[in-house]
């Protein structure tokens, strides 16, 4: 079966500088690749590409089959991405946050379950609080629903596990796990090797824009 | 969801989060307000000008108004980069520019109510029924061409430095065919037609508003590449 | 190709060299205004080249949309820069020609209002670019803003010509006689091919200060290939 993510020669510029060069990847359903670097490595420049939030100088990404970067493309509507900003409204409440996302997404939930997915993510308490008024924690708890929102089948994560407390954390594993479970492939950029062990089977560490080493995560901890 | 329903539900978004900021919004209006009043002094201390020029000042206060307006609505995006957010969903890049263009015009039709009484109060201008018609409907077609042009370099301009700068420079000298023909119409309202040339400055003044929505419409997904 | 568009220009140069002299010495002066009317000689086809050039931007402008490839937005760049410039001659030959013709500096005259607002358009494009860091940014949103600015051109020539039409204002003459044509067409192509030189000189610093077009070298990945 063809992998859910293919990323061929994958390279990107911006002006003189290339932030991400030679990048060749497979992620097949099910498995969860973690990638490592230091800040300014290329980490959120790949997943952006992934995302089709960005265009590639060079090379190709393929997300089940098509390319992410047309607005109305198969690709688009089944990943999502978690980025380090949230991609939220100050002044909307998380209900209506999700209900946004809901609609342009083209989703069909009702104000119930939408309403359900606020209180797994223990945010029931302030879902008609404005999320000007949140925490970080809380925030990134707000753009994690968008996961059980999108029950997507590519799943992007940059540093996911930061701003979370232990129940937030675990809260993401187990959503994560049951993604994973389903056939999702997830991609997670994350600093933290250990926390993201228990959904990563693979890893790859990138070094100026390029990846430097790729093996099983067990590989990871003995190489670096 | 069509395209269309998409754009009504970003433009619903947009206007709700107005709402919600509506001191800001009252102060845009309250910017307006000044602006005219400054004008008045600038020219005449007692207020006296011809009815051109009170036209003038209220289309240019409306200008200056717009760039407020405009660069708060792009200022939410981008706050968080929630129209990033909105860009993995998939929704036509396009219904996001027509539904916050649409946001937009309502905002700046919203204060043709305000602005249009002060400019006839301050400069002594007389409004009838008849001629308060034909003023919405020339404010309506002036809002509507700002609203387009604007919401795509507002876009822009958020996105980089110095964008207060940038974006008045860009928006003015496109908007300037808006600024003449809104006052001529003003002042064919208020003092007569006698050549029937109102008909013909509408026309223009709609002809630009096609042709922007539609250019602007067409080229807004093509800004959004990086 | 360098050396076709070098050789345009100094063509271009001598052509204009030739126009001038026939303008200034050999051509009768004008019935009424006497040898200021000469100044027409670069004006006119200051005008027509500007025009032209703002319109090969468009151009440029739309091959980059649709192509995508970096060469459009080298050329968009200097056709801009170009048109700018010849722009702002014109408003200055514009006002010399006023101050010594009426004595006045400006008038509002439909095509000198015209040419002050795409001077102030073209430009805005070009203060545009110099706030966008990021390449491919700035040449997608520099097409973007070019082919808005040349739709409004129109627009604003009508606006203008209806604003103005109450006040009659004085304008250069539109009937020109033969002997007055030959400087004048001769100007035009001088001109012509001056600014197609400079727009491929100028896409061609643009192109080199771009820098190398292909990624550094790759590395050796370490680790189990089948990881």
């Amino acid at each position: 079966m063809t992998p859910s993510v293919i990323t061929r020669s994958l390279g990107k510029r911006f002006g003189r500088k290339w932030a991400l060069a030679h990048v060749d990847l497979e992620v097949a359903a099910g498995q969860g690749l973690l990638v490592v670097g230091d800040n300014g490595s290329g980490k959120t420049t790949l997943l952006r590409l992934l995302a089709g939030l960005l265009l590639p100088t060079l090379g190709e990404v393929e997300i089940l089959g098509s390319s992410p970067q047309q607005p109305g493309s198969e690709a688009r509507s089944h990943l999502s991405l978690v980025g380090h900003q949230g991609f939220l409204y100050e002044a909307l409440t998380p209900l209506e946050t999700l209900a946004l996302w809901n609609r342009l997404g083209g989703r069909r939930k009702s104000v119930a379950e939408l309403e359900n997915l606020l209180a797994e993510a223990g945010l029931a308490a302030d879902r008609d609080t404005r999320v000007s008024g949140f925490s970080s924690g809380m925030r990134k708890r707000l753009s994690l629903t968008r996961l059980d929102l999108e029950n997507p089948r590519v799943v992007l994560l940059d540093e996911p596990f930061s701003a979370l407390d232990r129940a937030g954390r675990e809260w993401l594993l187990s959503t994560l796990s049951r993604l994973r479970a389903g056939g999702a492939a997830l991609i997670v950029a994350s600093h933290d090797p250990q926390r993201a062990a228990p959904i990563c089977d693979r890893a790859v560490r990138i070094e100026r824009g390029q990846i430097s080493w790729q093996g099983s995560l067990g590989d990871l901890e003995s190489a670096s | 969801m069509s395209t269309f329903q998409q754009a009504l539900f970003v433009a619903r978004k947009d206007l709700l989060l107005g709402w919600r900021a509506r001191t800001r919004t009252l102060a845009v209006a309250l910017f307006g307000m000044v602006t005219l009043v400054l004008f008045s002094f600038a020219v005449a201390a007692d207020g006296e000008v011809g009815v051109s020029a009170a036209a003038g000042f209220l289309i240019v206060a409306l200008l200056l108004s717009s760039i407020l307006s405009l660069e708060e609505s792009f200022r939410l995006e981008t706050e968080d980069r929630a129209l990033e957010g909105l860009l993995l969903l998939p929704v036509d890049p396009v219904a996001i520019f027509y539904g916050k263009a649409i946001a937009n015009f309502v905002l700046l039709v919203l204060l043709g109510p305000v602005l249009l009484p002060l400019t006839a109060i301050f400069f002594s201008l007389e409004l009838d029924g008849a001629n308060l018609l034909s003023l919405a409907l020339l404010w309506v077609l002036a809002a509507a061409g700002i609203a387009a042009p604007g919401t795509l370099y507002a876009s822009m301009t958020s996105r980089v430095t110095g964008r207060d700068v940038v974006l008045p420079l860009l928006l003015f000298p496109l908007t300037l065919p808006i600024l003449m023909a809104g006052v001529r119409s003003f002042d064919l309202i208020l003092r007569g037609d006698a050549m029937s040339q109102l008909k013909g400055w509408t026309l223009l003044l709609a002809a630009f508003d096609l042709v922007y929505w539609v250019l602007c419409g067409a080229l807004f997904s093509r800004t959004l590449e990086e | 190709m360098r050396n076709v568009a070098t050789g345009i220009g100094l063509l271009g140069i001598l052509l204009l060299l030739v126009g001038s002299y026939v303008g200034l010495f050999v051509a009768p002066p004008e019935r009424h205004m006497g040898d200021v009317q000469r100044i027409m000689y670069v004006h006119v086809p200051t005008a027509w080249i500007g025009l032209l050039c703002s319109t090969f931007a468009m151009i440029f402008a739309v091959a980059y949309l649709w192509t995508g490839r970096n060469r459009w937005d080298d050329r968009l760049v200097g056709a801009l820069e170009i048109s700018v410039i010849l722009g702002g001659l014109l408003l200055v030959q514009g006002m010399l020609w006023g101050r010594v013709t009426w004595g006045v500096w400006w008038t509002w005259d439909v095509r000198l209002t015209t040419s002050l607002i795409m001077f102030l358009l073209f430009a805005g494009v070009l203060a545009l670019r110099s706030f966008v860091e990021e390449p491919l940014r700035r040449a997608t949103w520099s097409s973007v803003a070019t082919i808005i600015a040349y739709v409004d051109v129109p627009l604003v020539y009508f606006c203008v010509r209806w604003f103005r039409s109450l006040h009659q204002m004085p304008s250069s003459p539109e009937t020109v006689h033969s002997s007055m044509i030959i400087p004048l067409r001769i100007n035009a192509f001088a001109m012509l091919f001056i600014a197609i030189w400079l727009i491929a000189w100028r896409a061609r610093i643009e192109s080199k200060s771009r820098g190398a077009e292909r990624p550094p070298e790759r590395i050796e990945i370490k680790g189990a290939l089948n990881g």
